[in-house]
């Protein structure tokens, strides 16, 4: 069965071409809309992965991927974080939050984000 | 297309980036974070050092000057790293403390050494050394 990825961005046309993306390297998608119902989903139904963006309505990115790396049911599973902002402070919130990789959304950004799935095991 | 130096002994991979506008930048960060994957480390300090690069480059571009992102892997010893410089002719006579300092506060947190060489040329280096903790495990 194909592995499961919890997306957690509120731009719906960003999240439709990241959720592209990752269907076409055969993962499933699973979408949430803004932080608490991120977490929510991944506390609920633990993903592969999380592609979490920074900036979220009612708690940010870095709030989000903070709970989740302090709580047992989810602390393990990696974490990408996307972003607009990758200046050296909010590159390293996002490091020193426990992400696993932190991406701009940039033109390269879907070839680093296979690039880091393969590095994590989620892609052969 | 000037040549980039170091303190240390200089390793395989060997890349360049031109920057001449903001365009450029995404092409460092592109380019840092293959030379770090290259050399094995995880992806968390790929994207710190592609942050330093990438704000490196910006610095010098808002000098309104073109310049040249060197990348290098260097070696001391049995550690090995990689080094990111540029050549900033600019800083020539400027007080190395003070440049420093401020480089130190901008990005000393994504790299383990920041270093101002040569004196007619300055040369602005920073290096993140490989280590356990930075490094991927290979499958043997």
């Amino acid at each position: 069965m194909a592995l499961e990825v919890l997306l957690v961005e509120d731009s719906k046309t960003q999240a439709a071409q990241i959720k592209e993306t990752l269907e076409s390297v055969g993962l499933r998608v699973r979408v949430a809309y803004d932080g608490p119902d991120g977490l929510r989903e991944a506390i609920a139904n633990p993903p592969s992965l999380i592609i979490l963006d920074v900036k979220l309505p009612s708690m940010d990115g870095f709030q989000v991927c903070r709970r989740l790396k302090r709580n047992p049911a989810t602390q393990d599973i990696p974490i990408i974080m996307l972003t607009e902002k990758a200046g050296p402070k909010a590159t390293m919130s996002g490091l020193r939050a426990g992400a696993d990789d932190y991406i701009p959304k940039d033109i390269f950004a879907s070839e680093h984000l296979i690039t880091t799935l393969q590095e994590l095991g989620i892609l052969e | 297309m000037p040549q980039s130096r170091s303190p240390y002994s200089m390793r395989p991979p060997v890349m360049s980036v031109r920057v001449e506008d903001s365009m450029d930048i995404m092409i460092v960060r592109d380019t840092v974070r293959r030379a770090a994957g290259l050399l094995g480390f995880l992806p968390a300090y790929r994207a710190q050092l592609a942050s330093a690069a990438a704000t490196l480059a910006e610095l010098v571009l808002n000098t309104g000057e073109a310049h040249t992102i060197h990348l290098n892997g260097v070696a001391n010893g049995i550690k090995t790293g990689l080094q990111i410089s540029a050549e900033t002719p600019w800083l020539a006579g400027v007080s190395v403390n003070n440049v420093l300092t401020a480089l130190r506060s901008k990005l000393g947190d994504l790299v383990d050494e920041i270093m101002l060489e040569g004196d007619d040329v300055p040369t602005i280096i920073m290096i993140m050394w490989l280590s356990d903790t930075r490094e991927r495990v290979h499958d043997s």
